[in-house]
């Protein structure tokens, strides 16, 4: 703590901690300036704050840069450097070595945040919203920046000078997934903390209009996007670098983005029944103030080493410091939501049941019933440990099976008949008329999986619910297409939100067939092959060794198996790392497939290179997943898209009122 | 023109009760989930060889991780079947596994297998070997360090 700035040993080390410091003083500055100019509507103090974010997000990027400088020049006089890359590695790990430890990644989370912040200053309107928003998200980079300037400094010098580093942890120099998968998450992490200042906004002023959804939704579409990408992304970084063949595995930290997911996912759903209706004004205050919880829970589960997970990093100060952030935000956003409670009253009637606001309810309910039940998985072991002992208890998937199954299809069943509802109140008659085709289409879809051969329970229902989901969008695109006249393009031009919603259902769909069939019918086998035998049989398939051999990199070294799988090569290495010792990662060989991947992991290898040990695996549709999030981003990008009218005969267009 | 006769103020508006009656149906249904022992049951508890044989009675049949020192190798590599003693200085209980197992597997070294016991044999399903750099689970880290000490 007392060596923050030493000019002594690092010059880049210094810039960067002065950096900090000097964002730590305009966050500071800011935070006050936003305070005086929401409580006496001074607009002057709530411009200077406006700019104060400017100096802010100048000021953690060049922090940000210098650390990259630092990493890439191999500036080991930097401690964080000196302990997380090394001159060898080449220059993308060095790059992603970034957020590849502890105070990287929240020099990254505090920069995006600055960013965010940034970005925000640049939009927001000159309402009484504003200086509360901008001093919400002061508090936020208070916390990030003040942990960064202090106990989780980048910058503090080495105590003794090392020559060429210790280097990258191994498991993320193994695939350039770590490059992506990291950004995605914290984008969007913090992109929640844009939604979440707005609502505080909204609490501190009490203007509990309609006015803070609206205007956050684009935010809140961006961020829900960011999250739901980068945590598809890290399941596809397990898939191809863990070398079991799967991509989930209810491991804490994956659990710990999820619950913001299932969070987001429902409040981007019941903030259209505010927007709408005018109802539920007091839920989505606390579902956004606890989605944005989630993430720093998130954060401090990973950071805190208090669970067991592939991702924690050892103890540190930072955990105790995340918990108190943690700790604040609930208090403050309890304490707010409860002080203005009484005027978070809704208009009119509660929802129908048999409303699309009904369905949007009871998804909600089953969004927060499964980020429970996630949580208390997640947490459990922990809670046994303190009532136990040191008895080392884990919960194992079998527990978040259980459930998530159930929830999983209870979701698909209300996404598909949610769309189809009108707002207000369903008449029995009509429901039933427009329900029919739907529950036809996955009956018919069922029967005919059943009949090639499906069994699992849970795969069934995933083919019937997809059938009856794609259906039922299909006939409401159909129906609308016949009123306009076959205008497909003007249609989706005239209603972006719709027909991006859409767009992304059915990428739901697709993940969830991906997950279904590839959980159920995952096929792993093992075997011994030797140079020059005759071909194994394996899962169907013929495996033929043709050789070994050992690439040699300055950062390690790659034992190659090259094996023929039905006659097509395959090459899957074994990675050692200089600095993870004798251990080895392996880097499967996959070949990718519409209706299935042949995964090929090497698992041991003879010294003399006469045979090598393998494990081949098959899952059908684990592709699916990748497509479907693709199409799931791509439909929330349309939902982005400012509708135009179109006119049928005279070609005219016009911008739609800004409040779309 | 005169407004039609106003309605009785301040009457509170009729609230359905469905949200609240599906929310506390989706409460109760998770805590009886939870309470009639799924969670429970699908806990997996890490013990040393030590600790199962003096609460073999809670243990027996469940699956389990257990952690301690490799002895007494055999391994064929071309049929994949592995053979070994796990002990942590007092206990030692044999353990079958199937599969490759790489160059770090060796007498002494630490190691946690995920499985169960049959009878006396432990039918491990996965195996972790553990090495002492940094980059692990702090806490089986420490239960194995333990571990190592007290067979030394």
């Amino acid at each position: 703590m007392l060596n923050l700035i030493s000019f002594q040993s690092s010059a880049l080390g210094a810039l960067g901690q002065l950096a900090l410091l000097a964002a730590l003083a305009f966050t500071l500055g800011g935070t006050w300036l936003a305070v005086v100019g929401g409580i006496k509507s001074d607009a002057r103090a709530t411009e200077a704050a406006r700019r104060a974010v400017w100096a802010v997000f100048a000021l953690v990027s060049l922090a940000t840069l210098t650390l990259m400088a630092a990493l890439l020049g191999d500036n080991f006089s930097v401690r964080y450097v000196a302990e997380h890359s090394m001159r060898a590695s080449p220059t993308w790990v060095k790059v992603t070595s970034l957020w590849g430890a502890l105070e990287g990644s929240i020099l990254l989370w505090a920069w995006l945040l600055a960013g965010f912040a940034f970005v925000l200053s640049l939009t927001l309107r000159r309402d009484a919203l504003r200086p509360w928003a901008l001093g919400a998200m002061f508090v936020n980079l208070l916390f990030f920046v003040g942990v960064c300037a202090t106990v989780a400094s980048p910058f503090t010098p080495v105590s003794q000078m090392v020559a060429d580093g210790r280097g990258p942890n191994p498991a993320l120099q193994n695939h350039w997934m770590m490059a992506v998968h990291p950004v995605l998450l914290y984008l969007g992490f913090v992109g929640l903390s844009v939604p979440f200042a707005y609502a505080v906004a909204a609490l501190v002023t009490g203007r509990l209009s309609d006015h803070w959804v609206v205007t956050t939704r684009r935010w809140t579409l961006t961020a829900w996007a960011f999250l739901t990408a980068a945590i598809v992304a890290g399941g596809w970084w397990s898939y191809e670098t863990l070398g079991w063949g799967g991509y989930w595995a209810w491991d804490p930290v994956e659990n710990a983005s999820f619950i913001p997911w299932l969070l987001a996912t429902a409040f981007l759903h019941s903030v259209q029944i505010q927007e709408r209706r005018g109802l539920m004004r007091s839920w989505n205050v606390w579902l956004i103030v606890l989605a944005y919880a989630s993430t720093v829970l998130g954060t401090f589960l990973n950071r805190s080493g208090i669970v067991q997970s592939v991702h924690a990093f050892a103890g540190g100060p930072v955990g105790p410091v995340f918990l108190g952030f943690l700790a604040f935000l609930l208090v403050a956003g309890i304490g707010l939501a409860a002080w203005r409670a009484p005027h978070l009253r809704d208009e009119g009637e509660a929802p129908a049941p048999l409303s699309r606001e009904g369905a949007f309810l009871a998804g909600n309910w089953l969004f927060l019933v499964f980020a429970v039940m996630v949580l208390v998985g997640t947490l459990f072991p922990t809670f046994v440990e303190a009532v136990q002992g040191r008895r080392d208890a884990s919960v194992g998937p079998t527990f978040y099976n259980a459930f998530a199954i159930p929830l999983g299809l209870g979701l698909l069943l209300l996404m598909g008949v949610g769309p189809l509802l009108p707002w207000r109140r369903a008449e029995g008659q009509g429901l039933w008329r427009a329900l029919r085709p739907l529950l036809l289409a996955g009956i018919g879809a069922a029967v005919i999986a059943f009949v090639l051969g499906v069994r699992s329970p849970g795969v069934l229902g995933t083919v019937a619910l997809g059938a009856y989901n794609l259906v039922g969008l299909g006939l409401l695109t159909a129906r609308a297409l016949r009123q306009r006249g076959g205008n497909f393009a003007g249609l989706v031009r005239e209603q972006p939100r719709r027909y991006g919603a859409y767009l992304a259902h059915v990428g739901l769909v697709v993940i969830a067939l991906g997950i279904a069939f590839s959980g159920a019918y995952r096929q792993d086998a093992q075997a011994t092959l030797n140079v020059g035998a005759a071909p194994t049989t394996l899962l169907h398939e013929t495996l033929a060794l043709q050789g070994t051999r050992v690439d040699t990199k300055p950062y390690g070294r790659s034992q190659v198996a090259r094996v023929l799988i039905d006659g097509q090569p395959f090459e899957a290495r074994l990675n050692t790392y200089v600095q993870g010792g004798d251990s080895a990662f392996a880097a499967p060989a996959v070949r990718y497939g519409l209706l299935g991947d042949t995964y090929l992991v090497v698992t041991a290898f003879d010294a003399q290179g006469k045979w090598a040990s393998v494990r081949l695996i098959e899952s059908p549709l684990v592709s699916w997943i990748w497509w479907g999030t693709l199409v799931v981003v791509l439909g929330a990008g349309l939902t982005l898209v400012t509708p135009r009218r179109v006119a049928v005969r005279v070609p005219v267009t016009r911008a739609a009122p800004a409040t779309d | 023109m005169t407004l039609p006769s106003p309605l009785p103020q301040a009457r509170r508006r009729r609230r359905s009760p469905l949200p609240t009656v599906l929310g506390v149906l989706a409460l109760a249904g998770l805590t009886a989930f939870i309470a009639f022992g799924n969670l429970g049951r699908s806990l997996e508890y890490f013990v040393t060889p030590t600790e199962y044989l003096q609460q073999r009675a809670e243990f027996e049949g469940r699956p389990l991780r257990i952690g301690g020192l490799v002895k007494t190798v055999q391994y064929n590599p071309q049929t994949l079947d592995l053979k070994f003693n796990v002990t942590d200085g007092g206990a030692s209980f044999p353990v079958q596994y199937r599969g490759a197992v790489s160059d770090l597997f060796k007498e002494n070294q630490g190691v946690v297998v995920r499985g169960e016991f049959q009878g006396n044999t432990f039918h491990a399903s996965e195996l972790i070997v553990k090495h002492s750099e940094e980059y692990h689970v702090p806490q089986t880290q420490a239960e194995l360090k333990d571990l190592l000490r007290q067979s030394e």
